[in-house]
C-alpha cells in the first residue's frame, strides 16, 4: 500500500492539536499503563505461588498481592483508555486497518478480558483470607485468570504487530483475490516480541516489592522484619533472573525484525534503551543496605518507570522508523484543525482538577496504611486539598454548562 | 488514481457487526449510568448517614459498593473501551471521526475516570477507617467526578446524532458540533433514567440485607428515587424527542417497529409499578425480583432506545456526514472536510477503494459476481445482512427477484442517484451496478452467477465475430 493511499486513509477532520502532543502523550500513558499491567501479572503470578506455600510469610503475601492484582487490572484498564486514544489519532489508518482485519478478536478481547477479571473475582471470593486458612481453594480459576490477561496481551499485541506490514494487509484482507472478511484470523505477530513484554513483569513487581517494603518499614506500628526479609529477597530474585530475561528476549526480538527495519536492531534507541533497562535491574543490588533508608526504597519503581518511558520512546521510534521510513507515513504531518478550547480544557483538568484530586485521594489511602489509628484524620493541609479539589470539579461543571448554554442560545 | 479513504468491512453473518456493537453498547449504558447515579446516591446516603447518625446507612455503601466494583467498575470499565473496540471494527470512519473531534474531550473524560475508578476503591474499603468528614470529601469526589464522565459522553453522543449547531458545518469548532438542544435533552433524560437504573440495580444488594429495619429503610428511599427518577425520565424523553430533526421524527414514524411505542411505554408502566410495590411493600423485593427487573430494563428499554437511536441517525453514523457505509456524503468547509460522492460518481467504488485486489478493479462475466459480493460487503453490509440472519437481510429486500437487469435498473436509478429515503446515495457505475446486481440476484439463486458468466461469455465470444463478419 503506497503512501498515498495510507494518507487517504487519515480522518479528514484532522487532530485539534499539533500531533507530536498526542505522540508525546501516547508514549507517556503507555508507559504507565504497561507497569500496570506488570504488575497485575506479576501479583496474580505471587498470589498462585504464595497460595500454594505452606510458608505463612508467603501466604501472607499471596492476600496482600490478591488485592494488588484486582486493583491493577482496574488500574491498567482505566489507564489504558489513554494510549488507545491517542493511538488512533496519529495513526488512525493502521490502527483501524489491523483491527479490522483481524476483528473477531478485537471482539474477542472484550469478552476474554472480562472472564479473565471475574475468573480472578471467583479466586479472590473463594480465598478470602489465604493468612487464615491453610490449603487453596479453586486454583484453577486463577490459573485461568492469568491464561485469559495473557490472550489479551497477546491479542493487543497481534494488533499492534499488523499495523506495521501495511503492505500485507490487500492480502490478507483478500487471499488469491476474494475478500474474507469475517476478521477471524491473527496475520502477523512476533513471539519473542510478546515474551519480552511480559517477561518485564518480572522486575516491574520486583521493584514494585521493593516499594511495599519501604512502604511497611514506615509502618508507626512496626511491621514484621521476617516478612521484610521476605519481600528484599524475592524482589532481588525477580529483579536479576527477570532482567537476564527480558534482554535475552529483547535480542531475540531484535534479532527477529522485519528486513525492512533489521537496522533498528542496533540503533541509539536500543543501546539506551538496555541500557535503561539494564541499570533499573541491576539498582536494587547497587543500593544495597541504602534501600532501608530515605525514599531510595522507591528508587527502582521510580527508576523502573522512566525506563518504561525509554521503552515506550523505542518502541514508538521503531513504528515511526517502520512507516514513516519504509511507509512515507509521517504522523506528525497531520492535518491540524486547531481547537484551543477543549485542548487548554484538557490540560487545565489534568494539570489542576487531576491533581488535586489524586493528590488528596492518594495522599489519603497512603497514610490509612501508615497510620496505627483505627480511624485516620488526615491533617488540616490535607483537608484542604480534598475541598479544594471538590470545588474545583464543581468549578469545572459550572463552566460546562455556562458555555453550553451560551453555545446553545447564541 | 485518488483513493478515498474506505478500510476494509468487518462482515458477520450471523448477527451482523451493527448488533455486535448495539449489545455491547446496551450492556454498557446499564453499567455506566448505574455507576453514576449510585456514585451520587452514595454522596447523599453518606451525608445522611453522617449528619442523622445512622452508621448502618454505610453498610450498604460499602455492600453497593464492592457489587459496583465487579457490575460497573469489571463489566462497565471493559464494556466501556469495549465499544470503541466494536465501533473500530465495526464503523472504523464513524468512530475516527468522534475521536477526531473529540479527542481533548474524550482525554478530559480520562482524567475524570480515573478520579472516579480510584474513588470507588476508596469509598469501599476506607468506610470505618477514615473519619467522617474524610469519607465524605471522597463521596463527593467520586460523585461528581462521576457525573461528569456523564456531561461529557452525553455531547459526544449528540454530535453523533446531530452536531449541535448549524454553524458547525460551515465554521467547524469543537463547541459548534459538541453542544447544541439535543445535548441538554439527552443529558436530562439520561440523569433521570440512571436514577431509575441505580435504583433497580440497589434492589439487588438491599433485597440481601439481612436487617429488615435497614433492608425497608433502603428500598423506600430506592423506590422514591426510582419513582421520581423514572416519571422525570419520561417527561425529559418528550423534550428529547422533541429537540430532534424532522428528518429523525419522520424516520421514527415510519421505520421504527410498530411495537416501539407499546414497548417502551410497557416498560415504563412496568418500572413504575415495581417502585411503587417495593415502596408500600419492601418485603417483596428479593434478589431475583430485582435481577429480572435489571434485565427487563435491559432488554425492553435500553435495547429498544440503541436501537432507535441508531436507525434514526440513517443513512448517516456519525455526524450526518458520514453514512453508514463509511462514505463521507457532504463536504464540512468548517473542518475542511471534502464530499467523496464526487469522486465515487466520477470514478467509481472500484478504481478508488483502496482495500480491493486489483484482479477484481475490471469487471468481466467471469468475477461480476465476486466483484458485486466485494461491493455488496462494502457499500451494503453495514446496514444489511448478506446472509439469511442479522440485521436487515438484503435478500428480503429483492422478493426473491433474480432478474439481474432489473436489479441493475433499481440500484443505478434509485439507489445510486440517492432517491431512496432512509439510504445512503451509492453512486454506482453501470459496470458496478452490474456486477452487484449478479450478487444481490444470486441470493436468492444461486445458481444466477455461472448462468450469467457463461450466458455474457457467449455473447463477448460472437460479438469479435460479427464485428469481422
Amino acid at each position: 500500500m503506497d503512501a498515498s493511499t495510507l494518507y487517504a486513509l487519515r480522518d479528514a477532520a484532522g487532530v485539534p492539536s499539533h500531533p507530536v502532543i498526542f505522540l508525546i502523550l501516547g508514549v507517556a500513558t503507555w508507559a504507565l499503563h504497561i507497569a500496570a499491567v506488570h504488575v497485575m501479572l506479576g501479583a496474580s503470578a505471587l498470589t498462585l505461588w504464595g497460595a500454594f506455600s505452606k510458608d505463612d510469610l508467603k501466604r501472607r503475601l499471596a492476600a496482600t498481592m490478591l488485592n494488588t492484582a484486582k486493583v491493577s487490572v482496574s488500574i491498567a484498564i482505566v489507564i489504558g483508555v489513554a494510549p488507545l486514544l491517542f493511538v488512533q489519532v496519529i495513526y488512525d489508518p493502521f490502527w483501524y486497518a489491523s483491527n479490522v482485519l483481524s476483528a473477531w478478536w478485537v471482539i474477542g478481547f472484550i469478552v476474554i478480558l472480562i472472564l479473565g477479571y471475574l475468573a480472578m473475582y471467583v479466586f479472590y471470593y473463594a480465598n478470602k483470607d489465604l493468612t487464615a486458612k491453610k490449603g487453596v481453594t479453586c486454583p484453577g480459576s486463577m490459573v485461568i485468570s492469568i491464561a485469559l490477561l495473557l490472550v489479551v496481551g497477546f491479542i493487543m499485541h497481534v494488533l499492534t504487530q499488523q499495523m506495521l506490514s501495511p503492505e500485507k494487509w490487500v492480502e490478507w484482507y483478500a487471499p488469491n483475490g476474494v475478500i474474507n472478511a469475517s476478521g477471524q484470523k491473527i496475520h502477523d505477530y512476533n513471539i519473542w516480541r510478546f515474551l519480552f513484554f511480559i517477561s518485564l513483569s518480572a522486575p516491574v513487581t520486583g521493584a514494585w516489592l521493593l516499594a511495599m517494603r519501604r512502604y511497611l518499614q514506615g509502618k508507626e506500628a512496626g511491621e514484621d522484619a521476617n516478612y521484610l526479609a521476605l519481600l528484599g529477597s524475592l524482589a532481588q530474585k525477580l529483579a536479576i533472573i527477570g532482567g537476564l530475561v527480558v534482554v535475552v528476549f529483547g535480542a531475540l526480538w531484535m534479532a527477529t525484525l522485519p528486513e525492512k527495519a533489521a537496522g533498528f536492531a542496533l540503533s541509539p534507541w536500543v543501546i539506551v534503551t538496555a541500557v535503561a533497562l539494564i541499570g533499573t535491574v541491576l539498582l536494587p543490588t547497587l543500593l544495597g543496605k541504602k534501600l532501608d533508608t530515605g525514599f531510595w526504597g522507591f528508587a527502582p519503581f521510580a527508576v523502573g518507570a522512566v525506563a518504561l518511558i525509554i521503552l515506550g520512546t523505542a518502541r514508538e521510534a521503531l513504528r515511526f522508523t517502520i512507516l514513516y521510513g519504509v511507509h512515507g507515513y509521517n504522523p506528525l504531518d497531520y492535518k491540524i484543525v486547531m481547537d484551543w478550547y477543549s485542548t487548554i480544557l484538557f490540560f487545565g483538568t489534568f494539570a489542576i482538577i487531576g491533581g488535586a484530586a489524586l493528590a488528596y485521594m492518594l495522599t489519603v489511602a497512603w497514610q490509612v496504611g501508615q497510620s496505627k489509628e483505627k480511624v485516620y484524620t488526615p491533617s488540616p493541609a490535607v483537608d484542604k486539598i480534598g475541598t479544594v479539589a471538590i470545588w474545583l470539579i464543581v468549578a469545572w461543571m459550572v463552566q460546562f454548562f455556562a458555555i453550553g448554554f451560551y453555545v446553545w442560545v447564541r | 488514481m485518488d483513493m478515498i479513504g474506505l478500510y476494509p468491512t468487518w462482515y458477520e453473518p450471523g448477527i451482523g457487526s451493527g448488533w455486535v456493537i448495539g449489545i455491547i453498547a446496551t450492556i454498557h449504558v446499564l453499567f455506566s449510568h448505574v455507576s453514576v447515579g449510585a456514585a451520587l446516591f452514595f454522596a447523599w446516603l453518606a451525608t445522611v448517614a453522617y449528619q442523622q447518625n445512622k452508621p448502618e446507612l454505610l453498610e450498604f455503601i460499602k455492600k453497593y459498593g464492592l457489587f459496583l466494583l465487579i457490575f460497573s467498575y469489571v463489566l462497565g470499565s471493559i464494556t466501556g473501551p469495549g465499544i470503541w473496540y466494536s465501533t473500530t471494527v465495526g464503523s472504523p470512519r464513524g468512530i475516527s471521526a468522534l475521536i477526531h473531534s473529540f479527542v481533548w474531550k474524550w482525554a478530559t473524560e480520562w482524567v475524570f475516570f480515573v478520579i472516579e475508578v480510584i474513588g470507588i476503591y476508596l469509598i469501599v474499603y476506607l468506610v470505618g477507617r477514615v473519619d467522617q468528614r474524610t469519607h465524605l470529601r471522597i463521596a463527593y469526589i467520586f460523585g461528581l467526578s462521576s457525573l461528569t464522565t456523564m456531561l461529557i459522553i452525553v455531547g459526544i453522543l449528540s454530535f453523533m446524532m446531530w452536531p449541535g449547531k448549524e454553524a458547525w458545518f460551515v465554521d467547524g469548532g469543537y463547541l459548534n458540533g459538541f453542544y447544541g438542544p439535543n445535548t441538554f435533552a439527552q443529558l436530562a433524560m439520561r440523569f433521570a433514567f440512571m436514577f431509575s437504573m441505580t435504583a433497580v440495580v440497589g434492589g439487588i444488594v438491599a433485597a440481601g440485607m439481612k436487617d429488615y429495619a435497614l433492608k425497608a429503610y433502603i428500598t423506600r428511599r430506592l423506590a422514591i428515587l426510582g419513582i421520581v427518577a423514572t416519571l422525570a425520565g419520561a417527561a425529559m424523553f418528550q423534550w428529547y424527542l422533541s429537540t430532534l430533526p424532522e428528518h429523525a421524527a419522520l424516520i421514527m414514524e415510519n421505520r421504527l417497529p410498530a411495537w416501539f411505542n407499546t414497548g417502551i411505554l410497557s416498560i415504563l408502566a412496568g418500572t413504575l409499578a415495581y417502585f411503587v410495590v417495593t415502596l408500600i411493600q419492601p418485603r417483596v423485593l428479593v434478589t431475583s425480583l430485582a435481577s429480572v427487573m435489571t434485565v427487563a430494563i435491559v432488554v425492553f428499554g435500553l435495547w429498544p432506545e440503541e436501537v432507535a437511536r441508531e436507525s434514526i441517525r440513517k443513512p448517516y453514523v456519525a455526524g450526518q456526514y458520514i453514512y453508514s457505509n463509511q462514505v463521507i456524503s457532504r463536504d464540512v468547509p468548517g473542518m475542511g472536510i471534502k464530499s467523496e460522492i464526487p469522486v465515487l460518481e466520477e470514478h467509481g467504488f472500484l478504481k478508488t477503494m483502496a482495500f480491493l485486489p486489483d484482479s477484481q478493479r475490471t469487471v468481466t462475466p467471469q468475477n461480476a459476481h465476486e466483484v458485486g459480493r466485494s461491493l455488496a460487503i462494502t457499500a451494503c453490509s453495514n446496514c444489511h445482512s448478506l446472509s439469511e440472519t442479522g440485521i436487515r437481510p438484503m435478500k428480503n429486500y429483492f422478493g426473491g427477484n433474480t432478474d439481474v437487469a432489473m436489479i441493475r435498473s433499481y440500484l443505478l436509478g434509485a439507489l445510486a442517484t440517492g432517491n431512496t429515503l432512509y439510504m445512503p446515495k451509492i453512486p454506482l457505475k453501470p459496470d458496478e451496478a452490474e456486477a452487484l446486481a449478479v450478487y444481490l440476484a444470486s441470493l436468492s439463486d444461486p445458481t444466477v452467477a455461472e448462468r450469467y458468466a457463461r450466458e455474457k461469455s457467449a455473447v463477448a465470444a460472437v460479438a469479435p465475430a460479427a464485428v469481422k463478419e
